[in-house]
């Protein structure tokens, strides 16, 4: 098998996988289980073989041409499409297995499964896409997968709420996304990829800032930044693993990796732009987080703010330095953030993950004012968590200290203000995930579906315990081995000095975040700082909801008022003048011919007679 | 011998046509409208007779042959349309047949 068949075959699997279960297995939940379990089984293995065989593929297929637009679909893998690749089908699998025990009890399991199959064709499809309008393709097609799986409790109002609300504002982004590539197309005559690399390192690129902007709005839109965070909190209704494999491991990170397969088009003034974006999201989503009282409320907002610490690694990438006389780009921002979306990817599938066996545990109580004790009594998800949220908040040794200090490194060196909000939105990590931690797994047991909890069977925790490892081994780049190559190269790391003050700044920001969290919050059924400061807890939900306040008036005043104005319009003009004007008139000549039919062969007579009188006048030249 | 001039042929079968039409356009049955029709047609037939006298040819004669052939014909098949009309409507009056109407 050459490693472009093999490449296609890992893309199609799950597609063959999602067709059959769509065709013939949607009442029978069982085997839809087993095809696409299998499936993800089948596709994680041939990934890992097609990885470690290190082949670079570039190959590429005319696919239709309109005029002088050819558009092609081809496969690139190279370095980054593997780190990716490896991500997204090992995660993948494991999630698939977690969710044979999560979805065990579901009515719609062969929906669900589709789903997922589906939804790993349009992810892989995303890392191997080898130019933009293939990858803008497979990036609406992940977006109608979210959909399908956000809404898989459809019967809920707020779920059908939630998913529309995914899709619509990830249209906005898309848009942009669209305009980009169009612009990029008329720019530079091509939206391959490879093409793009060759004309950039002949240096033939113009300086264009609104090529990686508009780019950058696909992004925006799939990566839940600012200002089209808000679906991402909302996408919550779906089932836990759905939350942990497109929610926070893969879909979302997907509009990472694009920006790291345009890294050639940026230009500084683009990168600031992005830079400042990603830092705002993740100091916005930080605060907001520490009110949330849903479990896998808290870990959406976290998974925002890490999402945010991506864009900003790679915005602060623009490491801009002058050689012989003139300005040097060196993208060292890919490195970081595809290393920071790696280890996240690990811990936070861990997270959301463990988050679904509490939930499972509590019976579907999410609540964490409605938990406590849990401790005891899910010892192997209490570990599990605990790993994850360790490497979350950075504790040395574990997968996130190394990629957050890579993060935190690139900032003290560009841009102080940045290095600051980091810092600080450290602090705020480590202080809402401890809260978490403690509310859910230390104290009293405070309500009865936690006191009736239980350990998950061992379909739910074999991910669990397997993704705990990677969350600790996954910040050392030597397991990465050939995987990361080149990408592993582009990671920034500290010395002498530099590196002490990093790794001083982690520990003291990870002491300050969890002391203070583990001091501050006493487990009860009432949130301490609602408590004991309500201004400052009512401050924070408002700054939470002032989005959806602010887009929800948009759209009800502004929006559905000139949707209005312009239906008023419509129904005046291109309906009212022109086409009831139209039907009007022909309607009347209809009147008229039919006035002439009046029954009597009299009446006809009297026509024809008239009509010869008229043409013998007209033949006759009398007029 | 009194020789009668094309004029007065013309002018029968002017007078004949029209007063066929004339019966088209009043009569309501449609046996009378159909003798009508008839007259009509035997009125032109005439003319061409009379043309044909005056030219010194033959055309017009043979003309007149192929079609009272025709019309002998035509009349078979019209008589019978309006027979069947009768059976089927039990009236022949056209301000009685009028279904297409509504």
């Amino acid at each position: 098998m050459t490693p472009v068949q093999q490449a296609l075959l890992i893309l199609l699997i799950p597609l063959a996988s999602a067709a059959i279960i769509a065709l013939f297995l949607r009442r029978k939940g069982g085997l839809a289980t087993i095809v696409s379990v299998t499936a993800a089984a089948a596709l994680a293995g041939l990934s890992l073989s097609l990885i470690a065989s290190g082949e670079e593929i570039n190959h590429s297929w005319e696919w239709m041409q309109i005029g002088g637009l050819t558009i092609s679909l081809g496969i690139k893998f190279d370095d980054l499409a593997a780190l990716m690749l490896f991500v997204v089908s090992f995660v993948g699998f494991f999630i698939h297995l977690f969710s044979t025990g999560y979805m065990l009890d579901d009515k719609a399991r062969g929906r669900y499964f589709a789903g997922l199959s589906i939804f790993m064709f349009s992810m892989i499809g995303i890392v191997f896409a080898d130019n933009l309008f293939m990858m803008f393709i497979f990036w609406e097609l992940v977006g109608f997968s979210s959909y399908l799986l956000i809404n898989h409790y459809h019967e809920k109002q707020t779920a059908a709420d939630a998913s529309n609300k995914a899709f619509i504002v990830n249209r906005v982004g898309d848009f942009g996304f669209l305009l980009g590539i169009i612009l990029c197309y008329w720019t530079y005559g091509t939206v391959n990829l490879t093409e793009l690399g060759l004309i950039s390192d002949s240096g033939g690129l113009v300086h264009s800032k609104p090529i990686p902007l508009l780019l950058f709005c696909g992004a925006v839109g799939k990566s839940a930044q600012m200002p089209l965070q808000v679906w991402l909190p909302d996408a919550m209704e779906g089932p836990t693993p759905v939350s942990a494999l497109i929610h926070a491991a893969t879909m979302v990170a997907a509009g990472i990796f694009m920006l790291c397969r345009i890294e050639m088009l940026m230009v500084p003034e683009a990168l600031n732009i992005i830079m400042w974006v990603g830092t705002i999201t993740a100091l916005y989503a930080a605060l907001c987080a520490i009110v949330q009282s849903d479990i896998k409320k808290v870990l959406a907002y976290s998974t925002l703010s890490q999402l945010g610490y991506m864009v900003a690694a790679f915005g602060l990438g623009s490491l801009v330095f002058e050689q012989d006389g003139r300005d040097v780009l060196v993208f060292a921002g890919v490195g970081a953030a595809m290393f920071h979306l790696t280890t996240h990817a690990f811990f936070k599938a861990l997270l959301f993950l463990g988050s679904g066996s509490v939930i499972h545990g509590c019976h579907h109580e999410q609540d964490i004012f409605q938990m406590g004790g849990l401790r005891k009594k899910m010892p192997i998800t209490f570990l599990t968590f605990t790993i994850g949220v360790l490497a979350i908040i950075g504790m040395p040794g574990l997968a996130g200290f190394f990629s957050k200090d890579a993060i935190l490194l690139l900032a003290m060196k560009n841009n102080t203000v940045v290095f600051g909000v980091l810092v600080f939105t450290a602090i705020l990590t480590a202080f809402y995930m401890i809260r978490m931690w403690k509310l859910v797994f230390f104290g009293e047991t405070r309500s009865d579906n936690a006191a009736k909890s239980h350990e998950s069977g061992m379909s739910m925790t074999l991910p669990l315990l397997v993704l705990a490892g990677l969350a600790i081994i996954g910040g050392y780049a030597g397991i990465y081995g050939k995987l990361a190559g080149s990408v592993a190269d582009l990671v920034p790391h500290a010395h002498g000095s530099e590196h002490t003050m990093i790794f001083v700044t982690s520990i003291v920001v990870l002491l300050i975040g969890s002391l203070g969290a583990w001091v501050y919050y006493k487990p009860g059924a009432k949130d301490t700082l609602e408590q004991n400061s309500n201004g400052l807890f009512n401050g924070l939900t408002t700054l939470k909801e002032s989005f959806d306040a602010l887009y929800g008036y948009y759209v009800a005043k502004v929006q559905q008022r000139f949707a209005m104005l312009l239906n008023f319009l419509e129904q005046i003009f291109l309906a009212g003048l022109i086409i009831r004007g139209f039907s009007g008139l022909v309607g009347l000549l209809g009147l008229g011919a039919r006035a002439l039919h009046v029954g009597s062969l009299h009446a006809y007579v009297h026509w024809f007679l008239l009509g010869i009188a008229l043409l013998w006048v007209l033949t006759s030249g009398l007029f | 011998m009194i020789e009668i001039g094309l004029n007065a042929y013309i002018l029968l079968s002017v007078v004949l046509f029209a007063i066929g039409f004339f019966g088209v356009l009043v009569r309501k049955n449609t046996l009378v409208i159909y003798i009508c029709l008839e007259l009509m047609l035997v009125a032109a037939t005439l003319a061409l007779v009379a043309f044909s006298r005056y030219n010194g040819t033959m055309d017009g004669n043979v003309f007149v042959f192929f079609i009272l052939t025709v019309a002998a014909a035509e009349v078979a098949v019209g008589l019978a349309i309006i027979v069947a009309l009768f059976r089927k409507r039990m009236t022949v009056q056209v301000d009685k047949l009028n279904a297409l109407k509504n």
